[in-house]
Parts: C-alpha cells; sequence; structure tokens
C-alpha cells in the first residue's frame, strides 16, 4: 500500500471506527445475531475494526498482523457469526473509509462518487453470490450427514434374547445418539436380554468415543438388558488403557465368536454338537 | 406463527402442568420422543429449582427459529434470591437440596443452548434451547 | 394420588400408570415401605413401562426406595424404563449403578428369583 495512502488512513482512523460502529448495527437484526448480548456484540465489533485498521499499520507483509486477523476470524466461526455479516462489515469498512478521506480531500470527491456507485453495484453480486455458495455448502453438510445416517448401524437379532450391532466407522457425537436410539429401540422391540457391540469396524476408539460406547452401555442397563463390548483388537486394547479409559464396568470380549458364547451362557445356554 | 405458552410455578402441581405444556409443544415442533423426554426433563428440573429456591415464577416455552433450524426454547424465570456461585451449581454433584445435584448441569447437558442470568438477592433467569435435528 | 400395590407370594408387584409428582413419588416411596414390612416381603418389581419421564428428583426417590427396602431385606428390580427415559437419565449423568433392572416384569421376576437363590 501506498505509504501516503495509509499515514491518510491511520490520521483519519478515529473517524473511520466511528462511523463503522454506527452503521454496522443495522446488519444485526437479519443476520440473526440477536441473540448474543449487546456488550458481547459491541466487543466483538470493535475487536473487528481495530484488528482491520491493524492490518493497513503493518501492511508491509508482516505475517503476525494478518495472523491476528486469522486467529480472530476463526474465533468468529466457532461463536457462529455468518460469514454473510463479516463481508457486509467488511463492505461497510471500505465505503466508509473511502468516503472519510475523500471528505478531507474535495478534489477526490466527485470522482469517489462515482466510485462509490460501481462498488455498491458489485456488493450487491458479491452478498448474493456468497449467499448462494453458503446456501450450496448447507445443503452439501445436510445431504451428507444423511448419507452417513443411513450408514448408522442396525440392530441384529441373532438368537432369541441375544443381538448384535455391528459399528463401522468413525463415531461423532451426532451419529452416537443415532446409534444409542437405534439400540435401545432394537432391545425393546427384540426383547433382547443380552446386546454385543462390535466395534471392530470402528477406527480409532479415544477418550470420546469410549465415552459414547459407556453411556450406550449404561443406558441398556437401565432398559434392563446388558450389554458386551466385543471386537476389541490388540491396538484398541492398548488405546483404551493409555488412555486410562476404565471399561471395567462392562464385560468385554476379543472377538464376536467369543462374546455370543458367553451371552449364550448368560441367557443359560450353549452350542452343542448333535451326535448321528 | 409462533408458538407460546407459560406457566406459574407456586406450587408442586406447577411443576407438572410446565412439564406437559413442555412435552406437548415439543411434539408439534416435531420433536422425536427421546428429545420429547429431554426436553420435558429439562422443564422439571428447571421448575422444581424455582418450587424449592425462589418458591414462586414462572416457565415460558417457545418455539423459535434461526437461520432455518427450529426449536424449543424454555426460560425460566424467578424473583428468588439469586445464585451465589454460578461455577459451583454447574458442578456435578453439587446440592444444596440432598437431591442428587444431577439438575443444572443436567439441563445443560440435555438441551443444546444454556444460559445462566443470576442477581443475588433480585432473581435467576435461565434459558435453554434444544433444536430439532 | 396413590399407586396400587399388588402382593404376589413373597414379591410386590408395583407397576406405575400415572404421571410421577414429586408428592406421589414420596407417598409411593412410604407406601412401599410400609408394605413391605406389613407382608415381609422379599423382592419388590416396580414397572416403569408408562413412565415417560423421569427426573433428577423422582431418579432420588427410586434409587431410594432400592436403597430402603435393600436394609429392610427386600431386593428391588426396576422393569420397563423406556429408552428415552434411559437416554434422559445417562444424559444428565444418572446411572443409578446399584439397581437392578429387567426388559419387563416377566423377567423383573425371573431376575428376582435369580437374585434371592444365589
Amino acid at each position: 500500500m501506498d505509504s501516503k495512502i495509509r499515514e491518510v488512513i491511520l490520521q483519519n482512523k478515529e473517524e473511520i471506527i466511528t462511523q463503522w460502529l454506527k452503521e454496522i448495527p443495522k446488519f444485526r437484526m437479519e443476520d440473526s445475531l440477536q441473540n448474543i448480548t449487546d456488550t458481547m456484540y459491541a466487543n466483538t465489533n470493535r475487536e473487528f475494526v481495530d484488528k482491520l485498521l491493524s492490518t493497513v499499520q503493518n501492511s508491509d507483509g508482516d505475517e503476525h498482523e494478518y495472523g491476528s486477523l486469522t486467529l480472530f476470524t476463526e474465533r468468529l466461526i466457532q461463536l457462529g457469526w455468518p460469514l454473510n455479516y463479516i463481508t457486509r462489515g467488511l463492505q461497510e469498512f471500505r465505503k466508509i473509509t473511502v468516503l472519510t478521506l475523500a471528505k478531507n480531500d474535495t478534489d477526490y470527491y466527485q470522482s469517489v462518487e462515482l466510485l462509490q456507485q460501481i462498488e455498491n453495484w458489485i456488493d450487491e453480486i458479491v452478498n448474493l453470490l456468497v449467499n448462494e455458495y453458503s446456501g450450496s455448502w448447507e445443503n452439501t453438510v445436510f445431504l451428507q450427514k444423511m448419507a452417513l445416517k443411513e450408514l448408522s448401524a442396525p440392530l441384529i437379532p441373532v438368537v432369541d434374547s441375544i443381538s448384535v450391532m455391528p459399528l463401522i466407522g468413525t463415531i461423532d457425537t451426532e451419529r452416537a445418539k443415532h446409534i444409542m436410539e437405534n439400540l435401545l429401540q432394537g432391545v425393546i422391540e427384540h426383547r433382547s436380554e443380552v446386546v454385543l457391540i462390535d466395534i471392530t469396524g470402528v477406527p480409532v476408539v479415544d477418550t470420546m468415543v469410549a465415552h459414547h460406547i459407556i453411556q450406550a452401555s449404561e443406558a441398556v442397563r437401565l432398559v434392563g438388558a446388558t450389554c458386551i463390548l466385543v471386537g476389541i483388537r490388540p491396538e484398541i486394547a492398548q488405546t483404551i488403557v493409555n488412555l486410562g479409559i476404565d471399561l471395567s464396568k462392562f464385560p468385554t470380549k476379543s472377538t464376536l465368536k467369543k462374546g455370543i458364547e458367553s451371552a449364550l451362557e448368560m441367557t443359560k445356554r450353549r452350542i452343542v454338537e448333535l451326535e448321528d | 406463527m409462533q408458538v407460546q405458552t407459560h406457566v406459574d410455578i407456586n406450587s408442586e402441581w406447577g411443576i407438572v402442568a410446565a412439564r406437559q405444556a413442555g412435552r406437548k409443544l415439543a411434539r408439534e415442533v416435531g420433536f422425536g420422543s427421546v428429545d420429547q423426554a429431554r426436553i420435558t426433563t429439562a422443564i422439571s428440573e428447571l421448575a422444581r429449582n424455582i418450587y424449592l429456591y425462589a418458591k414462586k415464577g414462572q416457565i415460558h416455552i417457545e418455539e423459535v427459529h434461526r437461520s432455518g433450524k427450529k426449536g424449543v426454547k424454555i426460560a425460566a424465570i424467578d424473583n428468588g434470591p439469586g445464585i451465589k456461585d454460578i461455577r459451583k451449581v454447574m458442578e456435578d454433584g453439587y446440592t444444596t437440596s440432598g437431591g442428587l445435584g444431577a439438575g443444572l448441569p443436567g439441563v445443560k447437558r440435555l438441551m443444546d443452548e444454556f444460559a445462566i442470568d443470576s442477581v443475588l438477592n433480585e432473581g435467576t433467569t435461565i434459558t435453554a434451547i434444544k433444536w430439532l435435528r | 394420588m396413590r399407586i396400587p400395590i399388588l402382593k404376589l407370594r413373597d414379591y410386590l408387584l408395583i407397576s406405575v400408570q400415572v404421571e410421577l409428582d414429586d408428592q406421589t413419588a414420596l407417598q409411593f416411596q412410604e407406601d412401599v415401605l410400609s408394605k413391605i414390612h406389613e407382608e415381609g416381603s422379599r423382592g419388590v418389581v416396580i414397572d416403569l413401562t408408562s413412565v415417560e419421564m423421569i427426573d433428577s428428583f423422582i431418579a432420588k426417590v427410586l434409587g431410594d426406595v432400592v436403597d430402603m427396602s435393600n436394609l429392610m431385606g427386600a431386593k428391588v428390580v426396576l422393569t420397563g424404563i423406556q429408552p428415552a427415559v434411559a437416554i434422559t437419565l445417562i444424559d444428565m449423568g444418572i446411572t443409578l449403578d446399584d439397581v437392578p433392572t429387567a426388559l419387563d416384569l416377566e423377567q423383573g421376576l425371573d431376575r428376582l428369583q435369580l437374585e434371592l437363590e444365589g
């Protein structure tokens, strides 16, 4: 950036900030940010504009400054501030900056007005595009979620009172909830006394996944059945112990076969070979 | 049209009335049986807290919309003694009533959003939202 | 409102068919204990199939009934806890660890028999 322009911007810094903070709340309503407290809202806006101006101060490619803007943006995303609001805030910032600078220099004023009209027009289009894009992202995410839901494990009745639920793939919170509901509904439906949860197909068992599995077993116990965790591969056993996860409350078996054997035992049955 | 209902809590019957109203609204909004139970239970906990600590107050239950999502919002409002140490009441197992100490942290886990606003000797407002998945 | 308690040989059978408000729950606790005392019951099955919601208070009352009955020499089994109720309890961090459970009344009675003989 031209050092002269930079200087002018910094000279008018306070006016730009004041103007921007005055204009920006008009976007708040339509962007569903009402549930954020006013103080929080004001503070975040203030930080936003400060971060924007700080990129002017160090625009010689000082990565640190852009770094802090990036960090700030990440936080906004986590807080759920819509992209919409951010782009409009930026556009407003640009308008106000140009206008403020022009006002203090009448020569520019005429041409700036023309410029601003063109910008308004372009901004419309940018907004439209961003909306479209994010709409389509949300749609894709939604469809993928549905696809993942269909992947969720069914409860399979094997013999009277014994059912198996094979789990395949990564388990996140959303899916864990779904699995739990399927599991319990299935237990009632099939009148299963013992359910085997097979985690052979679960690639990683971290504390989170273990937590979900423990919760599922506890819920199964509450509805009146017993859970056996099977398919524990050596590496899974290692991670479970290394992470300090306590599974001692639940029976576990290395394979589904062994699990079925002990499930039969629990229901007072066993497999015998027929003699001719 | 947005649906909204509120129930006065000044006796134990208020607790039952509030959770019945909650279940009805949750069903109308389209929640499944598990989430209906979550919402109803959360209302029960909040209503009981009002009854136990503030003696009287109100439970507001309404349908809410945000960025294309639909949900149920519960607000528990009282003018009671307020909460002295919010961090403490959010700890599992902490109780001053001889209960399980699962009430407020439980509500937080049952719902998707949760906020406490409490002023000592003036009152407490607790809001919680459950979004339709 | 009172919840009816049926006697079957050494056992008490209770099916909770009403929405439990606090007063009913406490009355129920008292009734179960005095019935155990009167009849000298060795086992109790409490069926919760029709209960749509258990919050922390009712969970505590139920847990207490189990502990108190145990003190009086009667084993208690809870049956028919609905999936939605179970999930809600787990979400709240209430696991009712020491409480025996069974799918339904029939299996509850089997379970009692097992516990009393073993």
